[in-house]
C-alpha cells in the first residue's frame, strides 16, 4: 500500500482503492487532496480498470480543515490556486474513462461530499451523514458540488440542502438521489468491491473506457451526437471482437 | 391504408392506430432482413396520412431479444485489419440507418408505444427507448448484455438510459450486462407502466386510443422533421 500525505493507495487485482487516511474525520488539508499526476500514473501503472474511493475508520470525510483553510485564505491568490488544484483533481476523476465508485460510511461533509459528487456511482452505509455546511461558515461549496448535485435531484433540493446547510442521513440523501444505494454499513465494502469487480472483471480495458466516453458524452453533446458516437465505437468494437475470433480459428 | 404482412413484420391499420408486430417468434430476433422490412415499412408510414397512433409488440411471448450479434459481425470486413486501421465494412452504415429507422419513431407526433411482454434485450430495449411510451408485462426482461461480448449497446442504450435513469445506473446495467425486471425498470424509469401480461398489447392500444385524438395540437403533417430530441 502507497501512501502519500493523508491518502492511502491500495490495488487488490485489476481495481484501486483510494483511501482517504486522516482519521478520525479525515479532514482534507487542501483541496487537491492527492497530486493529478501522482494519481493518473497510479492507475496507469497498475493497470486499473476500476477504482473505489473510501475513508479509513468510521468516516468518508468531515470536508476541508478548516484551520488549513482560514491559514491559506491569508494569501488570496494562493488560496485560488489551491482551489483551482482542487477542482482540476475533481475534473481529472469526474472525466476518468474507468468507473470510480465512493463508498461513503460515517460523515460526508463539504470538501468530502465535493469528492463524492464528482464519482460516477456513490454508495452509503446505512449510517452515513451528508451536508454542505460552507454556508454556515458564510462561504459556499466552491469545487462544482452544487451543480453535481442540481444534475440528481431538483433545484428546490438542492437549495435547501445548500442554504440551509443542515445535515441529511442515507435515507434522506437516497430519496432524493444523491446516493444510488444504501447497505448496511458492515457489508459496505464487500458489496461496493462486488458490485465494481462485476462491472469490470470480465470487461477488457477498451470496453469499460467506451462506455465510460460513452457516458461522457451524453453530458456533453446532443443526444443525437452522443448515439453517434456510440455506434461509431460499436463498429471499432465489432471489427476488432471479428478480429479476435478469426485469430481463434488460425 | 391496409394491412401489411412481410417476412419479419406484420403491420395492422384498424381505426387509426398503426400495430408493429415483430414477427419472428419465438425470439423475434432484429435481423439484418427485419431492420430492412423496418426501415421500408417506416418509409410507407411517412405517406399514412390517417395514422394517429402506433404501437409496437412482439408477436408470442417475447417482445425481441435484440439484434442477432454474430449476423452484425460477419458485416466486418473479412481482410485483415491490423495494417490498415480498423476496417468496419458495412456495419456503420448497417447501423447508422438503424438509427434513422429508430429515430423516425421518436420524430414522430403521434404516440409510439411500446408494448413489452416477455425478454426486452439489447438492441430491443434500444428500439424501446426511442418510442415516447414503454408498457411492459409483469414478466418482462430488460438488459443490454452488450459488454458481456465485448461490444457496448450501439444505438443509444446508453444516452438514452444516462437520461432517463441518471448516468450512475447507466454505467451499472451497462457494464454490468445482467438482465433485470420489471419492477426494477419502472424504479428507474425505463418502463412507465406495468401490466398483466396477458393485458399489455390490449392496454397500449386503449392508450393509444385515448391521447390520439388530442395528440396532434393541430399539425397536418405526420412526419416532422425538425422535432428535436
Amino acid at each position: 500500500m502507497d501512501k502519500t500525505d493523508h491518502v492511502s493507495l491500495q490495488i487488490e487485482q485489476n481495481m484501486g482503492i483510494i483511501w482517504i487516511d486522516n482519521p478520525p474525520g479525515n479532514y482534507l488539508v487542501r483541496p487537491e487532496f492527492i497530486r493529478v499526476d501522482l494519481l493518473k500514473d497510479w492507475i496507469e501503472t497498475n493497470q486499473v480498470k476500476g477504482l473505489l474511493i473510501s475513508g479509513t475508520g468510521k468516516h468518508f470525510s468531515g470536508g476541508a480543515d478548516l484551520d488549513a483553510l482560514f491559514a491559506m485564505s491569508r494569501d488570496a491568490a494562493m488560496m485560488e490556486t489551491e482551489i483551482n488544484k482542487g477542482k482540476d483533481l475533481l475534473h481529472f476523476i469526474e472525466n476518468l474513462n474507468i468507473p470510480m465508485i465512493a463508498a461513503i460510511r460515517g460523515i460526508c461533509f463539504g470538501g468530502g461530499l465535493e469528492i463524492a459528487l464528482s464519482c460516477h456511482m456513490r454508495i452509503c452505509s446505512d449510517n452515513a451523514l451528508f451536508a454542505f455546511p460552507e454556508t454556515n461558515h458564510g462561504m459556499m461549496p466552491g469545487l462544482g458540488g452544487i451543480n453535481k448535485l442540481r444534475e440528481l435531484t431538483s433545484f428546490h433540493e438542492t437549495m435547501t440542502f445548500v442554504l440551509s446547510g443542515d445535515m441529511i442521513n442515507a435515507e434522506v440523501a437516497s430519496a432524493m438521489k444523491l446516493v444510488d444505494q444504501v447497505i448496511p454499513d458492515d457489508d459496505l465494502m464487500k458489496h461496493s468491491k462486488a458490485l465494481l469487480k462485476k462491472m469490470v472483471d470480465d470487461r477488457n480495458l477498451k470496453v469499460i473506457n467506451y462506455v465510460m466516453k460513452a457516458l461522457h458524452n451524453s453530458r456533453t453533446m446532443t443526444l443525437e451526437e452522443a448515439i453517434k458516437e456510440e455506434t461509431r465505437m460499436f463498429c471499432e468494437l465489432a471489427a476488432e471482437e471479428m478480429e479476435r475470433r478469426m485469430s481463434n480459428e488460425e | 391504408m391496409s394491412n401489411k404482412k412481410c417476412n419479419t413484420i406484420i403491420f395492422e391499420f384498424t381505426e387509426g392506430i398503426g400495430h408493429i408486430i415483430m414477427n419472428q417468434p419465438p425470439s423475434n430476433m432484429m435481423t439484418i432482413e427485419f431492420f430492412s422490412e423496418l426501415g421500408q415499412l417506416v418509409a410507407e408510414m411517412k405517406e399514412m396520412t390517417e395514422l394517429k397512433a402506433i404501437v409496437i409488440s412482439g408477436q408470442g411471448r417475447h417482445f425481441s431479444a435484440g439484434a442477432d450479434l454474430d449476423e452484425l459481425l460477419n458485416l466486418v470486413d473479412g481482410e485483415r485489419s491490423r495494417d490498415h486501421g480498423i476496417k468496419t465494412g458495412n456495419l456503420p452504415d448497417i447501423l447508422n440507418k438503424n438509427f434513422e429507422t429508430f429515430h423516425f419513431f421518436e420524430k414522430l407526433n403521434i404516440p409510439v408505444i411500446s408494448a413489452i411482454r416477455g425478454v426486452c434485450i439489447g438492441s430491443a430495449l434500444e428500439f424501446a427507448l426511442f418510442t415516447h411510451y414503454r408498457f411492459c408485462g409483469e414478466d418482462a426482461v430488460f438488459g443490454l448484455p452488450e459488454t458481456t461480448f465485448n461490444l457496448l449497446p450501439g444505438i443509444g442504450g446508453i444516452s438514452r438510459i444516462a437520461l432517463l435513469s441518471g448516468r450512475s445506473k447507466a454505467l451499472e446495467l451497462v457494464l454490468r450486462g445482467n438482465t433485470f425486471p420489471a419492477e426494477e425498470a419502472l424504479r428507474i424509469k425505463i418502463v412507465d407502466k406495468i401490466l398483466p401480461k396477458k393485458k399489455v398489447v390490449g392496454a397500449a392500444i386503449d392508450f393509444a386510443a385515448s391521447i390520439m385524438n388530442g395528440y396532434r395540437k393541430g399539425k397536418e403533417k405526420l412526419y416532422v422533421q425538425k422535432m428535436s430530441f
